[in-house]
C-alpha cells in the first residue's frame, strides 16, 4: 500500500506545480514516479458548424499543455525522479480512470470542482463521479489560496475520520505505510445525533467510551509502526464534527474511507466523503476499499 | 540482412516518419509505444539503434536509456534521443541516476531536440548506423 506512483490530474489553472512540490515529501516514503494527464474537453475541439474538426485547436491545446509539462518534468527527472506525461482528447474522468489503471497508479491528485451550480445539478462534479468510480485513493486537493490556511505539505499532520467501515479501516494501513512522511495522526470518530436518537445520558456515554477504546488500539497500531497517533471522539453531525475535528488539532489533509451508499442515493442524498471532499477547507484523501477481484470493474 | 532500428515514441506522427526514413535508407524498423514494451523488444531483438522519446507513459525515455547503458548486453546499442526536454536536462538527469547508486553513463550517440526536421533525423540515423 506505498504511494509510489502518483497521478497529477490538471487543468493547469487549479493544480499548478507548487501543488505537486508540496506533495513531494512523500520520496521519504516510497514516491519515485510522477505521471501527468491533462484531459483536453472533447466539447473544446468538437465539430462545428462550417469550420468541422478543430484539428487546429487541438494542436494549440496540447502544444500548450506540452510546454508546461516539459519544464516540470525537467525538473523532476534532474531530482532523480521518473515521470510519465498523457495529454489526451476526451472525458475526464473515464481518460483519468484509464490512466490511472494503465500505469497503476497508487494515488490520484486532482483539484476541487470548479462546474457552477447549473452544471453540477446536470451533470454532477468531476470529482464526485472520480471518487466513485476510482479503485485508487483520490486526493483532492486544495489550494492554499482558497482556503487560507497554510497547507504546506498535506500528509504532514492528517486527520482519519474513521467509521469501521472496510474502506475506513483500509486508510489506517494506507497511512501506516507513510511513517516516514507524516508527523503525528488524529483519529476521529463521529457519533451521529441520528444513532443516539433518545438515547440517555448513560448510553451515550458508553456509546462514546467504546469508540474511544477502538479508536485507542488503532492508535497503538499507528505507534508501533513509528507514528505519533491521538484519538479523539465527537457526537454530532459528522460533515460539521470532521471538519471541526481537523480545525481543532491544526489538521493538514482529512482522510476518510469512500462511501458504502450506492451511486444513485449518493447523488440524491450525498455522503460524508463526497461533502468533505467538495466542501471542506482541507485537502481530503478518499481511500476506497480493496477491489473485489471477483466483481467485474466498474472503470 | 538489414540493419535493425527500434522507433519508441508515443507520438504516431513520429513514429510513422521515423519508421519511413529508415525504410528508404534500407533499414528494418521496428516500433514501440512505450517505455515498457520497448524494453521487452531490445531484449528480444537487440536492434542496431534506438530512436528514443523521453516523455512516455509507463516508463521514460530517461529511464529507459539509463537501463540501457547499465546492463551489460545492451549498453553498445546506439541511441538518437529525441527529448521533448532539453538535453543538458536530460544529462542532469542522467546524473542524478547515477548519484543514486548506478554506474557513469555515457551521453547518447545523438540528442535531438523536439520538434526535429525529418532531414535532420535522416542525417542522425545515418551518420550512426553507416
Amino acid at each position: 500500500m506505498e504511494i509510489k506512483k502518483l497521478l497529477f490530474v490538471t487543468k493547469f489553472e487549479q493544480l499548478g506545480f507548487d501543488s505537486l512540490r508540496s506533495l513531494l515529501n512523500l520520496r521519504d516514503g516510497a514516491l519515485e514516479h510522477v505521471v501527468f494527464i491533462n484531459v483536453i474537453e472533447r466539447d473544446r475541439v468538437a465539430m462545428r458548424r462550417g469550420t468541422g474538426y478543430q484539428k487546429d485547436e487541438e494542436a494549440r491545446l496540447r502544444e500548450a499543455a506540452n510546454i508546461r509539462f516539459i519544464d516540470w518534468a525537467e525538473n523532476l527527472f534532474e531530482q532523480g525522479m521518473e515521470v510519465g506525461v498523457y495529454i489526451v482528447v476526451g472525458v475526464l474522468v473515464p481518460e483519468v480512470i484509464k490512466a490511472s489503471r494503465k500505469e497503476d497508479a497508487d494515488l490520484i491528485v486532482i483539484g476541487r470542482s470548479h462546474k457552477g451550480v447549473l452544471e453540477h445539478l446536470y451533470s454532477g462534479s468531476d470529482v464526485i463521479e472520480l471518487l466513485r468510480r476510482s479503485w485508487t485513493p483520490v486526493l483532492v486537493y486544495k489550494h492554499l489560496s482558497e482556503t487560507a490556511i497554510s497547507v504546506e505539505e498535506p500528509f504532514d499532520r492528517p486527520l482519519l475520520a474513521i467509521d469501521w467501515s472496510p474502506s475506513s479501516l483500509r486508510a489506517v494501513e494506507y497511512l501506516k505505510a507513510l511513517k516516514d512522511v507524516v508527523e503525528e495522526i488524529n483519529l476521529v470518530h463521529v457519533v451521529s445525533e441520528e444513532d443516539l436518537n433518545g438515547a440517555s445520558a448513560t448510553a451515550i456515554s458508553k456509546t462514546s467510551k467504546e469508540a474511544r477504546k477502538k479508536l485507542e488500539k488503532i492508535c497503538k497500531d499507528f505507534e508501533v509502526a513509528g507514528i505519533r497517533a491521538k484519538e479523539h471522539v465527537h457526537v454530532g453531525d459528522p460533515d460539521d464534527e470532521i471538519e471541526k475535528a481537523a480545525k481543532d488539532c491544526q489538521a493538514t489533509l482529512i482522510v476518510l474511507g469512500s462511501s458504502a451508499k450506492t451511486a444513485w442515493v449518493e447523488k440524491w442524498l450525498g455522503s460524508t466523503p463526497q461533502k468533505i471532499a467538495e466542501e471542506s477547507i482541507y485537502p481530503t484523501l478518499i481511500v476506497p476499499p480493496e477491489r473485489d477481484p471477483q466483481k467485474p470493474a466498474a472503470n | 540482412m538489414p540493419k535493425k532500428a527500434l522507433v519508441v515514441d508515443d507520438n504516431p506522427d513520429v513514429r510513422l516518419l521515423s519508421v519511413s526514413l529508415l525504410e528508404k535508407n534500407g533499414y528494418s524498423p521496428l516500433v514501440a509505444e512505450d517505455g515498457e514494451s520497448a524494453l521487452r523488444m531490445i531484449k528480444a531483438e537487440k536492434p542496431d539503434l534506438v530512436i528514443l522519446d523521453v516523455l512516455m507513459p509507463l516508463r521514460s525515455g530517461v529511464r529507459l536509456y539509463h537501463e540501457l547503458k547499465t546492463a551489460k548486453s545492451l549498453k553498445d546499442i546506439k541511441v538518437i534521443v529525441l527529448g521533448e526536454i532539453a538535453k543538458k536536462a536530460f544529462l542532469r538527469s542522467q546524473k542524478a541516476l547515477t548519484e543514486s547508486g548506478g554506474a557513469d553513463i555515457p551521453e547518447p550517440e545523438i540528442y535531438l531536440e523536439k520538434p526535429v526536421e525529418p532531414e535532420a533525423l535522416a542525417e542522425a540515423i545515418k551518420k550512426v548506423l553507416d
